[in-house]
């Protein structure tokens, strides 16, 4: 399965997912208007993978923003890879970091956290 | 709140009528100098006819911006305990830019201002010229490092007047407004319009003033620029990290909100809508203005009135309820921004409906941030 690495732009985050290096990561600015379109190849590439992923899947989230149409497409995200985990396919783990300096950003993942059937791990950067 | 709320629509007129893109209103230090100049080198990118003109215009926004900061002093703003901003505006009318530096000054510093301005205005491209390196040589620098020097060339890339006015503020203070209006060739400018012009900044800088509001954008909500307004702002504000990261998040969500909506204009000449940061000692102000039909405006007042009916619990609930409904993919008709914009800032999220036409309303929105949050 092809890697993804998408550099970051002022609007949209760096994004890798690369199945063979088990690295999966969105990082920096997530503002595009609407992230739909952005998201959709993401959410295309988690689907194929979610056919025959690797035993375990550590998702690094790490955000310094991102909007509010962006956290609904992380949200499909998120169901996608619980699906994964509940089904036992993969042992999927989210790795969520935030700065000491942006509590907001620690709320937000801990919702995440509250309404998913997965774990999170949280890190202070 | 309210009251702030009608004064941009105000302001908006004010500023539709006298073509003003941009202003910033507030402490001006080296990088808000830099993110000015970014922002508007951005905008006069998208601009055509401007090529040969470009350069000249960036040249005295550096000169004009560095005389604000060099200015800028206790003794200078300070006026009963008030401090007194400088402000930048940019407005173009009929392909001709005008670019308005105003700060406050002593009333002791008007008559070797004066004399200076007089002088520079009396001269010849040539001996400006002349009297340039005249400056430069003899060393005829203020103590403030160069003043002169940076007005003498304001009048050079201009290859126009420099036109002036005071305006006073009590009996020590006044207004020092500088316009500089770059032209092509030595053509004649209508004087009368240009001294409109000038008063027209000045009642504008009286209700920024009134109102402790700090930057002001008027124009075209398109990406690009939301991009140079958002890494704008990040160089005006100047507060705590954790301040600024909630400050941003409102921005970003009423930045977007005016994109969304804000596309409708009432002619081709006028904006389609305001974007304003205001700030007293104890919050900062984000809010905006735009028109909006009537059917879409009926719909969002109830949504908003609702939204800020809720509890925060409720705010919460409904929150994670909209995340995960994917019947709405699109989260501008969720009102998903309003909910987190009240979590956010722990505040009602204001709003205001001018009547403009049968069919359009002109929305202004007002979020309030409290400093001491955290």
């Amino acid at each position: 399965m092809d890697a993804i690495e998408i550099q970051a732009t002022e609007l949209t985050p760096y994004i890798k997912l690369d199945k063979e290096n088990g690295k999966f990561i969105i990082a920096q600015k997530s503002l595009p208007e609407n992230a739909i379109e952005f998201y959709k190849p993401i959410l295309e590439w988690l689907e194929e993978y979610s056919e025959d992923p690797n035993p375990e899947t550590i998702v690094e989230f790490k955000m310094e923003y991102y909007n509010t149409s962006t956290a609904k497409q992380f949200a499909r995200i998120f169901l996608l890879l619980e699906k994964m985990h509940l089904k036992k396919k993969s042992n999927v783990e989210i790795h969520w970091y935030y700065t000491a300096d942006d509590l907001d950003m620690y709320h937000s993942g801990k919702r995440y956290e509250k309404l998913l059937k997965l774990p999170f791990k949280f890190f202070e950067v | 709140m309210i009251q702030k709320l009608k004064s941009i629509y105000k302001l908006f007129n004010l500023m539709n009528y006298d073509h003003l893109g941009y202003i910033y209103h507030g402490n001006f230090t080296d990088e808000i100098t830099e993110n000015i100049l970014k922002l508007t080198e951005a905008n006069l990118q998208n601009e055509e006819n401007v090529g040969k003109i470009k350069k000249r215009i960036y040249s005295i926004m550096v000169e004009g911006l560095q005389n604000i900061t060099r200015h800028q002093t206790k003794e200078n703003n300070i006026v009963d305990d008030k401090f007194y901003y400088g402000i930048f505006v940019i407005q173009k009318i009929d392909d001709v830019y005008f670019i308005t530096t105003g700060n406050p000054i002593k009333k002791s510093q008007i008559p070797p201002l004066k004399e200076l301005l007089d002088k520079i205005n009396s001269l010849s491209n040539d001996e400006l010229k002349k009297y340039y390196k005249k400056i430069l040589v003899e060393g005829e620098m203020s103590d403030k490092g160069g003043a002169g020097l940076g007005l003498v060339d304001m009048a050079r890339k201009s290859k126009n007047k420099l036109y002036y006015k005071f305006h006073e503020i009590d009996d020590e203070h006044s207004f020092f407004y500088l316009h500089t209006v770059p032209v092509l060739k030595e053509e004649t400018i209508n004087e009368e319009k240009i001294n409109n012009t000038i008063n027209g900044i000045i009642v504008i800088h009286k209700l920024l003033n009134e109102n402790n509001f700090i930057l002001v954008f008027n124009g075209e909500f398109s990406k690009e620029n939301s991009v140079n307004l958002l890494s704008a702002i990040k160089g005006h504000i100047t507060t705590s990290a954790s301040l600024k990261n909630k400050l941003f998040y409102v921005i970003v969500e009423m930045l977007q909100n005016i994109e969304k909506h804000g596309t409708k204009t009432v002619d081709n000449n006028a904006n389609p809508g305001i974007f304003l940061i205001g700030e007293d000692s104890e919050h900062f102000y984000v809010m905006t203005g735009n028109f909006i039909s009537k059917e879409e405006s009926q719909q969002m007042k109830k949504r908003l009135e609702v939204v800020n009916s809720y509890t925060r619990d409720e705010l919460e609930r409904e929150y994670s309820e909209i995340l995960f409904d994917f019947n709405v993919d699109d989260v501008r008709k969720t009102g998903l921004g309003f909910i987190d914009i009240r979590l956010k800032t722990d505040n009602k999220v204001e709003y205001w409906f001018e009547n403009y036409n049968d069919n359009l309303e002109f929305l202004l929105l007002g979020a309030k941030i409290h400093k001491g949050n955290e």
